[in-house]
């Protein structure tokens, strides 16, 4: 900084003392360097002392309770605050999947929904505002309540029925990709097609299950009766066949019912083909 | 295979227009690759029916084989019909037991049972569609006489959604027998017909399920949305002033906000019954001053009715913005409207 420089400056004037230089360049040259000092010197001392004020402003500002600055400062600062707070907000919303835009008429929302950190289907709800708020259109599927859920909703709680959307189709295409994913990777597994509706929360098949060279075929049928959810509600597994099970076969099986309500569908079928034991103590 | 069976399938290959033939049969799935590699699809119509019906004849194909191919006929030929929109209701909801818990199968077989049970002679096929759709196919007998397999009733029914759609039929004595059944086997507690009637089922699909208007504002770029002009071409004839461009404009921006960007769904009518007073600008007249309403009908005709309403502001033969009572069709899902005084 300035001290170096006046440091710099200074060995600069001594050697320059040591050589074979005229009095007169000498003197000429000290005084030069000597006013140059002198500023310098000056600047040095005013950045110091606004440096000064400045941590004295602070403080005083922070310790104070009334508001010593003027009026339209502070009223600035609270609103580009809460500017700061709302743009956080808005991105917070983001990330769980919710982003909306103006329209000429109101408002464009779309709704984007994942499953077990994979990104899926977005639908997009158009709403106008006006006295009573309506849909103008939207890209939600037809088996998704959303009149139910705007009938309750959309008048009263905005917010409310945004959400209670969001939680509705993030269910369905949580349960979509399970049931996708079962049919797409594990069919080895199925002796006979996954029958499905189309809110997928009706899913019922048939697997092969092999323990020690013995292989059974089990029967499940799983319900979500909440929309909302992505794990089923009700789990029944049973045995396809006459005979009654051995108590280790009924053990596998009670074990798969418990498999099913705790786990998402194609993350239990990877523990039946991989061998891997789930921790199921919970 | 049954005589009649045989006489079906043969009036069947002969309603499909030999370029659809290939896609019918293959959708069909009935008769193998190897089977149509034998057959001379370049020959003429008669021979080569002839030639299909030997075909499954040796299959032994069975009424039920025929019903599925009738569908299908019915499935690219949708429009050959009229088909009329239901809306079912669930009733009083009893809370924790609303979800619909929908299994295909069981749907399938409580209907087919109702039907059964209530008709000894009846036909009913189903056919999976698109958009997770069931296409039932319902050809009515009575105690005493078999189905009649050319006056058949097609029901579209979408699972987990109110909405289902009927072909008309002319045997309509059925009718109660079968929205029972709907009821029934669907879980619903009431069906009512809505005032929605076209030859275009996939239009019929979009206004009840909003599904019309489906290009959004790109919600990932901030480029503005092109504007389209309908009249102010940029390009025209710079000797041409347009005197009242104001207008023109006021026009084109109320259009677009009533009707948005993209294609109307397709409907061919729409249908007034006035039962209102009658008014007139006109200073006597034997209809005016009359206590009772008048009552009449007024039908719009179009080959798409909605596009026509889209440009009648447009080019100026009706003033924008155009009654409620047109734009509101695709909104309210109606285009059969009872109209009375207040």
């Amino acid at each position: 900084g300035i001290l170096a420089h006046l440091e710099r400056l200074e060995t600069q004037m001594n050697r320059s003392h040591k050589r074979f230089e005229g009095p007169q360049r000498t003197q000429a040259e000290e005084s030069t360097l000597g006013t140059r000092i002198h500023k310098l010197r000056l600047l040095r001392d005013k950045l110091r002392a606004e440096v000064k004020q400045r941590q004295a402003e602070i403080e005083a500002s922070a310790a104070s309770t009334e508001p010593d600055q003027t009026l339209e400062t502070s009223e600035q600062e609270v609103l580009e605050t809460k500017l700061e707070n709302l743009k956080a907000l808005l991105q917070a919303y983001h990330f769980t999947g919710l982003s909306g835009k103006l329209t000429s008429r109101g408002v464009s929302v779309c709704i984007h929904t994942a499953f077990d950190g994979n990104l899926l289907d977005s639908y997009i709800v158009d709403l106008v505002i006006e006295k009573p708020l309506w849909i103008h259109h939207h890209s939600v599927p037809v088996f998704i309540p959303l009149e139910e859920i705007a009938a309750k909703y959309l008048q009263t709680d905005v917010q409310h029925f945004l959400f209670s959307l969001c939680e509705h189709l993030n269910g369905y295409a949580g349960r979509k990709y399970q049931a996708d994913r079962l049919q797409s990777d594990f069919a080895a597994f199925l002796a006979g097609p996954l029958q499905r509706n189309s809110l997928c929360n009706v899913l019922s098949f048939t697997y092969k299950v092999e323990l020690g060279g013995q292989s059974f075929l089990f029967c499940a049928r799983l319900l979500y009766k909440d929309l909302t959810v992505t794990l089923p509600t009700d789990v029944t597994v049973t045995h396809r066949g006459t005979d009654a099970l051995s108590t280790s076969w009924e053990e596998q099986r009670v074990s798969h019912e418990n498999l099913f309500r705790t786990t998402s569908l194609h993350k239990a079928f990877t523990s039946f083909a991989g061998g891997e034991k789930l921790n199921m103590s919970l | 295979m049954d005589e009649t069976v045989a006489e079906f399938i043969k009036r069947l290959f002969l309603k499909i227009p030999m370029t659809e033939m290939m896609t019918i049969l293959k959708a069909w799935d009935f008769l193998s690759e190897s089977q149509l590699q034998t057959v001379n699809f370049r020959q003429r119509k008669e021979p080569l029916v002839q030639e299909l019906v030997l075909l499954c004849e040796e299959k032994c194909a069975s009424l039920n084989d025929a019903a599925l191919l009738d569908i299908i006929y019915t499935q690219v030929h949708r429009h050959q019909k009229l088909w009329d929109v239901f809306k079912m209701n669930k009733g009083p909801v009893l809370t924790g037991e609303d979800i619909d818990l929908f299994d295909i199968e069981q749907f399938k077989s409580s209907f087919t049972k109702i039907l059964r049970k209530a008709l000894k002679n009846v036909t009913v096929s189903f056919r999976d569609a698109e958009e997770n759709a069931v296409w039932i196919r319902i050809a009515w007998g009575t105690h005493h006489t078999k189905p009649n397999q050319y006056k058949a009733t097609y029901v579209v029914y979408y699972p987990q959604t109110p909405y289902v759609f009927m072909s008309l039929s002319r045997l309509k004595r059925n009718t109660p027998l079968l929205d029972q059944a709907l009821m029934i086997a669907s879980k619903h507690h009431q069906i009512v017909k809505m005032d929605l009637r076209s030859r275009y089922l996939d239009s019929l699909k979009a206004i009840v399920f909003k599904q019309y208007n489906q290009v959004f504002e790109t919600h990932d770029s901030a480029a503005p949305l092109q504007e389209t002009s309908l009249w102010l071409h940029t390009n025209m004839d710079l000797r041409v002033i347009h005197e009242n461009k104001v207008e023109k404009e006021r026009v084109q921006r109320v259009t677009q906000e009533t009707f948005g960007d993209c294609p109307q769904p397709r409907l061919e009518f729409a249908q007034y019954k006035l039962e209102t007073k009658f008014k007139s600008n006109l200073n006597g007249g034997i209809l005016a001053d009359r206590e009772e309403p008048l009552r009449c009908l007024i039908k719009f005709s179009s080959p798409h009715l909605l596009e026509a309403l889209k440009s009648l502001a447009p080019a100026g033969i009706a003033d924008a913005p155009l009654s409620p009572l047109l734009t509101c069709i695709p909104n309210k899902g109606m285009n059969y409207f009872k109209i009375k005084d207040k």
